[in-house]
């Protein structure tokens, strides 16, 4: 047995999302099980499988949001108030 | 999942019905080399200017900007990848031959990247005005475009871009806020930037226009680059600086900036790689890979496919 990552698609915008996860003999049993599990009621109309042992799977530390790196980020409060007292003098 | 569609009508039908086409549907060849080239055209464009941006980190006044312009290369950099693993995903060309393409002049690249910037004036003013045109392009195929992949990977770009749009302003505010000599240089940058930004959007859409027809585009560059002009014209004079547009005219009746006519000589030009700096910047941009090609190499003995 082997578990596997379900991923669904509907056609449109929507991109492929996580749905779930289930345990099969091998592949072609678990696409079965994944349309009879996850695709009843029209949840999507394409459908991805991953082998959980072929995911590579990150630590936390190394997601860790990049706190350190202010100049990634801009909030534009000075540019902001410029335009806010642009538009306040016209009124 | 792949559909296929029994004649070009059909499939007409399906895009004028919001319908979003995925990468292993069987769509017209016409379509998939439509959205090649303006993918391909947009990862180009997000590479070049990532290696313009990279000119100016030894050059970029103070440590605060220095950084940002880091932050901003590498997101441009990022674009490029992104945008090409989209159009390599079409199976028209792959990412080698895209960037072969690129490298020997025979693929296209945004027109404001065939232009030299000279002064750190020049590089706000690209910040600012290019990137705003360039964002308000891709928000309108965002919108509403047909092609799923490109679409979805848009959302990320755009709200980088952002980020970027906001930096230029805020430089540019430093600017006009600083010495006389400051302002003088970023008036002189903003002659030479304020055309080839608003030739970004192209000229007046055709009729038959396919990007428009097939809603990989869903605005027409008229309507874009209008919008453009009367947000633009008054910020920069908001800032204390002059459009250098000797017809400029404000319509007190219809309340809108009119910049006169454009001349699109320069932007047939840059498209032929015959723009001011197209030679040394797809020469600079070859010789990069070429002396990259270590590394390359390196890394198919030690990872084979």
């Amino acid at each position: 047995m082997a578990t596997y990552e379900v991923f669904l698609k509907k056609d449109g915008r929507d991109e492929f999302r996580h749905a779930g996860a289930l345990d099969a003999a091998n592949d072609d049993l678990a696409l079965v099980l994944a349309r009879e599990s996850y695709l009843r009621r029209a949840e999507g109309n394409r459908l991805w499988l991953v082998r959980r042992d072929n995911l590579i799977i990150a630590g936390e530390d190394f997601v860790e949001p990049n706190t350190d790196k202010p100049h990634r980020h801009h909030d534009g409060s000075a540019v902001a108030a410029h335009r806010k007292a642009t538009r306040e003098s016209k009124t | 999942m792949s559909r296929a569609w029994s004649d070009i009508e059909a499939f007409e039908e399906f895009l004028d019905d919001g319908g979003i086409v995925e990468v292993d549907d069987a769509m017209p060849a016409a379509y998939r080399d439509a959205v090649f080239n303006f993918i391909e055209m947009h990862a180009n464009s997000e590479l070049m200017g990532g290696l313009t941006e990279r000119d100016w980190i030894p050059k970029t006044p103070g440590l605060r900007h220095k950084m940002s312009v880091l932050a901003k290369t590498q997101d441009e950099i990022g674009h490029g990848h992104l945008l090409y693993m989209v159009a390599a995903d079409l199976g028209i060309k792959t990412r080698r031959q895209m960037l072969e393409d690129l490298f020997a002049g025979k693929s296209r690249f945004h027109n404001v990247f065939h232009y030299q910037a000279k002064t750190w004036g020049d590089q706000v003013a690209i910040a600012f005005l290019v990137d705003a045109a360039a964002l308000a392009s891709q928000q309108a195929v965002f919108k509403n475009c047909s092609y799923g992949p490109y679409r979805r990977i848009l959302k990320r770009i755009i709200s980088e871009e952002g980020f970027h749009m906001r930096l230029g302003e805020d430089r540019m505010m430093r600017i006009a806020n600083g010495t006389n000599a400051q302002r003088e240089m970023f008036q002189e940058s903003l002659d030479r930037w304020f055309w080839p930004a608003l030739q970004l959007f192209g000229p007046d859409s055709k009729p038959n226009d396919v990007l428009l027809r097939w809603h990989i585009k869903s605005e027409r560059n008229e309507v874009l680059r209008d919008k453009w002009v009367q947000k633009f014209v008054p910020l920069l004079q908001s800032y204390g600086f002059t459009i250098p547009a000797p017809n400029l005219s404000w319509d007190e009746v219809t309340r809108r900036w009119d910049v006169g006519p454009i001349d699109w000589e320069p932007l047939k030009r840059t498209l032929a790689q015959g723009g001011p700096d197209s030679a040394r910047r797809i020469g600079e941009a070859r010789k990069n890979w070429e002396q990259t090609s270590w590394v390359r190499d390196a890394l198919d003995e030690q990872v084979p496919a």
